[in-house]
């Protein structure tokens, strides 16, 4: 079986149509998303009424999490403090432009779906707000997947798709305990092959293009294919800049490269808890 | 050099608090700082004494380092200091009447002295906290899993965390491991590498009151790296010995 998953549209409705096409060209039967459908984007109501319609599994995103709980409801919000002076004016708007019922479903969402071997998440199994970027040590990224029980962990967030797989796991262990046992017991721990797959952004991109990016995993060959679907970015663009967004976000849109948007410190992990 | 006892959970027992403070004085060689990683209070009247114990040492003992426990966190978020958690853990685990408890046995000028305690402490290349680096509420036992250590440790650049939550002594050394990654993305070959690690330990320090009669502790040499844990017998079976 064929599943599609999209993440980070934000908004972007025409991004999102286009991709939805795509999908069905794909042939995949199952949608998942992996929320912030606001943000950034002029039509953040018509992008949730679009998913809500389809009945697509949804987890919930940091923008959606903003929108609800209010703005910096983490610390790691945003990545660098440009990114966060530029968001803040973003924020304000959608506030201002989503409807009551689209917020509600929004905080209804979420934070982690699981199905058979795969889990779904926003920014990590830890926090919405976590950037597992490719460069995360392996280590703590291999944690992220465990932690779920999946043997697959597909994310968003960082809005540049990637597939990491991470395998030949070993660390050896001693481990002294009271009074009981004395003498140190040495342990192994083999974690077997896990992966990775960030989706990218359906609305948002920051690959350096300004095609929508999803992904398509197909069950039964265990194939994860990147797709980047090309789309009349320049009309999203004329929206952000016609209801009031500020024109550089539409600048970004055209650029699908935000260096703002690059984190400060990759190795950063949020300390939210669980 | 520095010879640190690390303690915690006294979880209001003076009595065992005592019977710790005369062991720590009979160390060779001389321990030259003391950690107390939270649990200083409970919900019993008797907190108040611990901690004017704790304020105010004697001469010639050492002046305690606290940070924050599980119980001065109720403290904080039932004064207002913190957000509440959903669920509350103290409503979960003690119900209303140990919300009252906590609310009646601690008095205004300790919820000040506990709203100035720190989470952590960070020196040399060791982290000193309750729970973990993530969270007070956060148990770390042996049986933890090795990667959430990991992450736990590095998220605090350090090499060694000394914890108190579980209650347990243990030492939970990660010699050493190694796995490989392999990164593909839309427009670049596939980048392979292989990470390392060594030598980071977890310690549980024991618990000091929560037992009746038994305490147990942690003495540690940051020069040399030697975990020694303590146990101290006191009350009608007194007694104390290494173990």
């Amino acid at each position: 079986m064929k599943i599609a998953v999209i993440s980070c549209i934000h908004g972007n409705y025409e991004a999102l149509d286009a991709v939805l096409r795509d999908i069905d060209h794909q042939k995949a039967e199952k949608i998942f998303c992996l929320g912030d459908l606001v943000g950034y984007g002029p039509y953040p109501s018509n992008v949730v009424e679009m998913v809500r319609s389809l009945d697509i599994p949804t987890t919930q995103g940091c923008w959606d999490e903003d929108i609800v709980e209010g703005l910096n409801s983490c610390e790691c919000s945003y990545p660098s403090m440009l990114a966060e002076k530029r968001g803040r004016l973003v924020h304000e708007w959608t506030n201002e432009h989503i409807y009551p019922e689209t917020r509600a479903y929004l905080a209804a969402l979420p934070k982690v779906i699981k199905e058979d071997n795969l889990a779904f998440v926003h920014g990590s199994p830890q926090s919405q707000h976590e950037y597992l970027l490719p460069e995360l040590d392996g280590f703590i990224a291999l944690e992220r997947v465990l932690s779920t029980g999946a043997d697959m962990l597909f994310c968003g967030h960082t809005h540049v798709p990637y597939v990491r797989t991470l395998d030949e796991g070993h660390l050896r262990l001693l481990v002294r305990t009271g009074a009981e046992v004395p003498e140190a017991k040495m342990r192994e721990f083999n974690a077997p092959l896990k992966r990775i797959v960030n989706v990218g952004s359906v609305g948002e991109p920051r690959h350096g293009r300004p095609n929508a990016t999803y992904v398509i995993y197909d069950t039964d060959c265990d194939r994860v294919t990147l797709r980047e679907v090309e789309y009349d970015y320049q009309k999203t663009c004329a929206a952000i800049i016609e209801r009031g967004l500020p024109p550089i976000f539409a600048w970004r849109l055209a650029h699908g490269l935000e260096f703002a948007e690059r984190a400060d410190d990759a190795s950063h992990l949020c300390e939210r808890g669980v | 050099m520095s010879h640190w006892a690390i303690l915690s959970g006294i979880e209001a027992n003076l009595a065992a608090y005592e019977a710790v403070l005369e062991d720590i004085k009979r160390q060779v060689p001389k321990v030259t700082e003391l950690y107390i990683l939270g649990d200083v209070i409970n919900a019993s009247a008797a907190s108040e004494k611990v901690v004017e114990r704790i304020r105010n040492p004697r001469i010639g003992e050492l002046v305690p380092q606290v940070c924050k426990g599980w119980w001065e966190e109720q403290v904080m978020m039932l004064h207002g200091f913190v957000p509440d958690l959903e669920p509350n853990p103290l409503v979960e685990k003690y119900g209303a009447a140990g919300v009252k408890a906590l609310w009646d046995s601690i008095s205004k000028e300790t919820v000040e002295w506990i709203s100035n305690l720190h989470f952590a402490f960070m020196e040399f290349d060791c982290l000193l906290v309750h729970g973990s680096s993530l969270s007070v509420f956060e148990e770390l036992t042996p049986e933890s899993s090795p990667l959430l250590l990991l992450d736990r440790i590095a998220r605090s650049n350090a090499n060694r965390l000394f914890c108190g939550r579980s209650g347990q002594t243990f030492r939970y050394q990660i010699k050493d491991g190694s796995l490989n990654s392999h990164v593909l993305t839309l427009d670049a070959e596939e980048v392979s590498q292989t990470y390392n690690t060594s030598d980071r330990l977890g310690i549980g320090v024991g618990n000091v009151g929560g037992t009746p009669n038994i305490a147990t502790y942690t003495i540690y040499s940051p020069n040399t790296d030697i975990v020694q844990f303590r146990t101290v017998r006191y009350g009608k079976s007194k007694g104390f010995g290494k173990i």
